[in-house]
């Protein structure tokens, strides 16, 4: 049993990473070979705490930090195989795992803000279909659709549409352009808008 | 030919693990696709291994004891000489066939029925998770979205073909932030159309024409 090996073991104690890589290298490739719990545990010895020291900084969590160093230390005695020498250091290789089990604490335990739908992200160019098979729609429809509507509006809310919608002016300009007050152009809007908006229920 | 990548800072914040995870994933499918930037995070994840690794622990701070846990990790069965599972890295549309980056492979089986949009376009919805929504874009020749601006943020990437949106010409690989300040017609007009892996934070806000009336119905289209 492995229960006699000191936690720093001699050697990896004061050495930076660059070099004591090619020595951590080979216990690697034995971990990855032949399973070598002796190698692990250098490995171990070597990088755990220091990934700890590091991830209390990052996260601030003690819990979490073990946690992350819990799972990359998993991950390297599981997929020791994938390390490949030639590529890069241990120390590259390591962080790279740790660094992604990080984002996906962070996914997991980032709360869901409010679920964002795709069609509210893409409105209303979005025809709604179950199946591609049962695309039918043309794909103009809704746009002309629209359009159809819109010259079912009374012409006073009509115009002010236009201007403000199409024409790009403000409320403002509008009120001067057809000498009405702003009180009415913005309640035209408003009309307008919920006309719009009981017709396309309508519609559907 | 990629000329839009992401920039040196973000590059770096995914590298080290500092970015928010969503663009984490873009930069990660954009790294697939570009040389130059997977050099560049290499490099960026070696010092930072280095900068993590290196050193004497600090005595100030009492490690506890790992022995436990080290043990554990080594009673854990072993895993079958993992054969490299064979990942279903392909998206397809009406026949047609599209290689997916690495990245987002692994959302394939999370990705959702393609719905017609208005312009010849396609859209796909990914879920990611915690990581909320992206969509899978694909433009026909000649499909354009109409022209918007950007109430949030929106990441895009190129997976396959080219478009253009007024301000640009991009093509597969090319990846874009658009916000508030940037107003732009997405269209393709390459034989074999564009698509691309796209994530926005805010609906879109359409600037031009009969789409602007769409603005304040956005929700009341879908139930």
């Amino acid at each position: 049993m492995l229960v006699g090996i000191p936690l720093e073991s001699k050697h990896s104690h004061a050495v930076v990473p660059k070099d004591c890589a090619d020595e951590m290298s080979s216990y690697l490739v034995l971990v990855g070979q032949s399973r070598c719990k002796r190698s692990f545990a250098e490995i171990f010895n070597y990088f755990a705490p220091r990934l700890r020291s590091y991830a209390l900084k990052q996260m601030g969590n003690e819990a979490l930090a073990m946690e992350l160093v819990q799972d990359t230390m998993s991950n390297v005695w599981q997929k020791s195989h994938l390390f490949n020498a030639e590529k890069g250091a241990p120390s590259t290789w390591i962080f790279t795992i740790a660094r992604n089990i990080r984002f996906d604490m962070l996914r997991k335990q980032r709360n869901r803000k409010e679920d964002i739908c795709a069609d509210d992200l893409w409105p209303v160019l979005c025809e709604q279909t179950a199946d591609v098979n049962e695309v039918s729609l043309d794909e103009q429809i809704t746009l002309q659709q629209l359009g159809i509507i819109f010259e079912d509006l009374p012409k006073k809310q009509r115009e002010v549409i236009e201007a403000i919608y199409i024409e790009g002016k403000s409320q403002q300009e509008v009120a001067d352009q057809f000498e009405i007050p702003l009180g009415t152009v913005k309640s035209r809007t408003r009309l307008a808008l919920q006309r719009l908006k009981e017709m396309l229920k309508d519609n559907d | 030919m990629i000329n839009f990548h992401p920039e040196l800072a973000h590059l770096r914040a995914f590298a080290e693990g500092t970015c928010p995870t969503n663009l984490a994933l873009m930069i990660s499918a954009h790294v697939d696709l570009c040389p130059r930037c997977q050099a560049i995070t290499m490099q960026a994840q070696e010092e930072a291994g280095l900068e993590v690794f290196s050193g004497k622990l600090n005595a100030a701070d009492p490690q506890p004891d790992f022995n436990d846990m080290m043990l554990q990790i080594m009673q854990t069965p072993d895993v079958e000489a993992p054969v490299l599972q064979p990942v279903n890295n392909m998206l397809e549309l009406d026949g047609k066939h599209f290689a997916l980056p690495r990245a987002l492979a692994r959302y394939t089986h999370k990705t959702g029925n393609w719905s017609r949009l208005v312009g010849k376009l396609w859209q796909a919805p990914v879920d990611l998770g915690q990581d909320g929504q992206a969509n899978f874009i694909y433009m026909e020749k000649g499909g354009k979205v109409p022209e918007h601006t950007h109430k949030g943020t929106e990441f895009t990437l190129v997976i396959d073909g080219q478009f253009s949106d007024g301000l640009a010409d991009y093509d597969c690989g090319d990846f874009t932030i658009m916000d508030s300040t940037k107003k732009h017609m997405p269209f393709s007009e390459a034989d074999e159309g564009c698509l691309v892996f796209t994530m926005v934070d805010k609906p879109l806000h359409f600037t031009s024409g009969l789409a602007r009336l769409l603005n304040p119905f956005s929700q009341l289209f879908f139930k």
